[in-house]
C-alpha cells in the first residue's frame, strides 16, 4: 500500500474512533442535508458601514464531498432524506435512504465520493478543441492535479477562506493547507479596496493567487483578480485548467453568521463563455476567540506508486 | 326505520371495503414500486453516498449516474443494411442529451463516420465533434426529425429507464411475469406518448427494454433493446454496473447490435451545448 494511503486509511481509522468516542458523549446530532444552515444573528457592520466580513469562518469543518466548508459545492443540495436538487439545473435527483449501517471501506467511499464530487451540471464549457483536454486530465488526476506534490491550489479552486480580516483600505484572507487528504500549501491575499486600478497584465508575473483588487457593490465585496499563472485548476475536480489570460471576479455577501461566495471566470482563450460556479456558503466559527489552527505538513503522495485511477 | 337505516349500512360499508382494499392495493403497488426500483437502481450501483470527511453528516444515498461514454464494436443498420461499425457514445441525463458516433467502412480513407447528437428539445449533426460552436469549426446540421428516435436511445439505456420510472411516479407499475420483475411507465417531455416496458432479471439488472408509442405510425419509436453481460468495464472503477452488449431491433429488425470494449461512468467531462444556428433554426416540439 502506497504510504499516503496507509495514511488516509489512518486518519479514516481515527475519524471513525473520534467520531465514535463523539457520539458516546452524546456530540452533536448528526446531520441528514448538505443544505446551508439559515443565517442567524446580526450582520456586524464597519465603521464606514460596510458588512464586516472578518471572522474565521470555518464552523463547518471540511470535507470531500461537496458539504462543509465548502457547502454544495458539487452543485447538489440534499434538502432532506428524500429530497435533493442541482443547483444550476434545478433538476430534482432521487434521494434513496441508506440501506446498510456497515461503514464503507475505503475503495467504496473513495468511488463514490468520485461520483458525487462530479454528478452536478453546472461545468465551465470550453471550446470543443479543449474538450477531450479536460475529460483526459480529470481522468489521470492522480498524475495531471497541479495541486498534487504540495502546491498551492490557487484561486479560485481555493474557494472560500478560512479567515477573512477586514481593514478600512483592504482585506487579509487566509486559505490553511491541507496536509492530509488535499496535499496543497496555505496561501494568503492581501486585497486592497483602496481604489487602485489594475496593473496591466502584460507587466505582471503570473502568480497562483494573481493580482486582486476589491470593491464594494451594495453590501458584496467584489474580488477582481488577473495575473495569473496556467499552474492551477480554477475548481476542485474536473480537469478545468486555464491559461495566463485567466481574470476572476468573486462576491462574498454575509449574512448575519453565513457568507456566501461566487467566482464569474473569465477565459476567452480556452472557455467558450464565462463560468459562475455554484454558490458555496461558509459558517462563521461561533467561538469568537476562535483560531486558525496551524495547517498539517503536505504529506508525500506516492504518485509514481500509484497503479489505479480511483481518484476523489 | 331499522331497516330504512340499515340499507345504507351495506353500501357504506362496501364501498369502505373496497376503499380499505384498494387503499391497500394502492399502497402494496408503491411498495412494489420503491422496492423494485430501488433493486435495479442498487443493481446498476446508481445508489451512493461517502463518509469520506463527513464528520457529524450523514446523508442519503442519491443518484449519481449523470455523463457516460462508452465505445463499441458490431453492426448498425445503414439503409436496411447491416455495416460493420464502430460505435462511440457519450452521454447525459442533466441535461438530457446523447451524442453518438460511428464509422463504418472501416478506418481509411473509405471510413464513413457520422455524429449524431440530441440535447432535448433539439436535435443536430456534427461534421465533427462540437462543430458550428466556433465560427469556422465544422457545421452542425439540424435534425429536429430525428429529435424522439435519439431521445429514446438515451431513455432506453438501463440508468434511463430507472430515472425516468423513478420519475414516472404513481404512473409507473409493477408486475411479475414468469419469475421476472417487470416495470411499466410512460415517458414524458418530447417523449409523451410512448410507454416503456422493461424486465428485470434474478438479478435485478435490466435486461429487456421494449418501448410502444401510442400512435402506432411512429414505427421509429417501437423499439427492444436487449442488455447482457453486466460488469464495471471503466478504467476509473466505479463500481456502476454496464452491459457489455447491446441489441436494439426496430420493428422486429435490427438496427444496433454491438459489444461493448469500454465504458467510462466516472460522471467525466462531456458537454452538449446547443449551436445558435440549431436553436435558430429549429422548433422545438415541446
Amino acid at each position: 500500500m502506497p504510504i499516503a494511503a496507509a495514511r488516509l486509511v489512518a486518519v479514516a481509522a481515527a475519524l471513525v474512533v473520534a467520531s465514535g468516542a463523539l457520539l458516546a458523549q452524546g456530540g452533536p446530532p448528526r446531520r441528514t442535508t448538505n443544505a446551508p444552515p439559515a443565517p442567524s444573528g446580526p450582520t456586524p457592520r464597519t465603521a464606514d458601514g460596510r458588512p464586516d466580513l472578518t471572522g474565521v469562518w470555518n464552523a463547518l469543518g471540511n470535507n470531500l464531498n461537496g458539504i462543509p466548508n465548502q457547502m454544495s459545492n458539487n452543485g447538489i443540495v440534499i434538502e432532506s432524506a428524500t429530497a435533493a436538487r442541482d443547483l444550476h439545473s434545478g433538476l430534482r435527483i432521487p434521494v434513496f435512504p441508506r440501506n446498510t449501517t456497515r461503514p464503507q471501506n475505503y475503495e467504496e467511499g473513495e468511488r463514490a465520493a468520485a461520483l458525487l464530487r462530479r454528478v452536478g451540471s453546472n461545468r465551465p464549457i470550453y471550446k470543443p478543441e479543449h474538450w477531450e483536454t479536460v475529460k483526459n486530465l480529470d481522468h489521470n488526476s492522480n498524475e495531471e492535479d497541479p495541486s498534487n506534490n504540495c502546491m498551492p491550489a490557487g484561486i479560485p479552486r481555493g474557494g472560500v477562506p478560512s479567515y477573512i480580516g477586514q481593514q478600512k483600505d483592504h482585506l487579509l484572507l487566509i486559505y490553511p493547507g491541507e496536509g492530509g487528504l488535499i496535499a496543497t500549501q496555505t496561501m494568503y491575499r492581501m486585497i486592497p479596496t483602496d481604489g487602485r486600478q489594475h496593473t496591466p497584465l502584460q507587466e505582471l508575473d503570473g502568480t497562483y493567487t494573481g493580482e486582486a483588487i476589491g470593491h464594494w457593490e451594495g453590501d458584496t465585496l467584489v474580488v477582481d483578480t488577473w495575473g495569473y499563472s496556467a499552474n492551477t485548476w480554477f475548481d476542485q475536480i474536473g480537469g478545468y485548467f486555464h491559461s495566463e489570460n485567466m481574470r476572476t471576479v468573486e462576491r462574498f455577501t454575509r449574512n448575519g453568521n453565513t457568507l456566501t461566495w461566487t467566482v464569474t471566470v473569465h477565459d476567452p482563450d480556452v472557455l467558450l463563455e464565462p463560468w459562475t460556479s455554484t454558490p458555496r456558503v461558509a459558517v462563521l466559527n461561533p467561538n469568537p476567540k476562535a483560531v486558525l489552527p496551524e495547517s498539517l505538513p503536505c504529506s508525500e503522495r506516492d504518485l509514481n506508486n500509484l497503479v489505479t485511477k480511483e481518484h476523489h | 326505520m331499522s331497516k330504512v337505516r340499515g340499507v345504507p349500512k351495506v353500501p357504506v360499508l362496501v364501498v369502505a371495503v373496497v376503499a380499505l382494499a384498494a387503499g391497500t392495493a394502492s399502497a402494496q403497488q408503491a411498495l412494489d414500486r420503491a422496492t423494485a426500483l430501488r433493486a435495479a437502481a442498487d443493481a446498476l450501483g446508481m445508489v451512493r453516498w461517502s463518509d469520506i470527511g463527513a464528520g457529524t453528516t450523514r446523508l442519503p444515498g442519491i443518484d449519481v449516474v449523470n455523463t457516460m461514454e462508452f465505445w463499441a464494436s458490431g453492426t448498425i443498420d445503414s439503409g436496411g443494411r447491416a455495416m460493420k461499425a464502430e460505435y462511440h457514445a457519450a452521454l447525459g441525463y442533466n441535461p438530457a442529451a446523447m451524442r453518438v458516433e460511428t464509422t463504418t467502412g472501416g478506418t481509411g480513407a473509405a471510413a464513413q463516420r457520422t455524429i449524431q447528437t440530441v440535447r432535448e428539445p433539439f436535435a443536430w449533426d456534427e461534421s465533427e465533434i462540437g462543430a458550428g460552436l466556433v465560427p469556422g469549426k465544422g457545421t452542425a446540421t439540424p435534425a429536429m426529425a430525428a429529435l424522439r428516435e435519439r431521445a429514446l436511445l438515451l431513455w432506453t439505456l438501463p440508468y434511463g429507464v430507472v430515472k425516468a420510472a423513478l420519475a414516472a411516479g404513481e404512473k409507473t407499475t409493477v408486475s411479475r411475469e414468469s419469475g421476472a420483475t417487470i416495470v411499466t411507465f410512460p415517458l414524458d417531455g418530447v417523449l409523451a406518448g410512448v410507454t416503456v416496458r422493461a424486465t428485470l432479471d434474478a438479478g435485478n439488472l435490466i435486461t429487456r427494454v421494449e418501448t410502444r408509442p401510442d400512435n402506432a405510425a411512429l414505427t421509429a419509436l417501437a423499439t427492444v433493446t436487449e442488455y447482457s453481460n453486466y460488469a464495471d468495464r471503466a478504467e476509473v472503477l466505479t463500481d456502476i454496473k454496464t452491459p457489455g452488449r447491446i441489441v436494439r431491433k426496430q420493428g422486429g429488425r435490427t438496427v444496433i447490435d454491438i459489444e461493448v470494449k469500454k465504458w467510462e461512468t466516472n460522471n467525466l467531462y462531456l458537454v452538449f451545448p446547443v449551436p445558435s444556428n440549431v436553436k435558430a433554426a429549429a422548433t422545438p416540439s415541446r
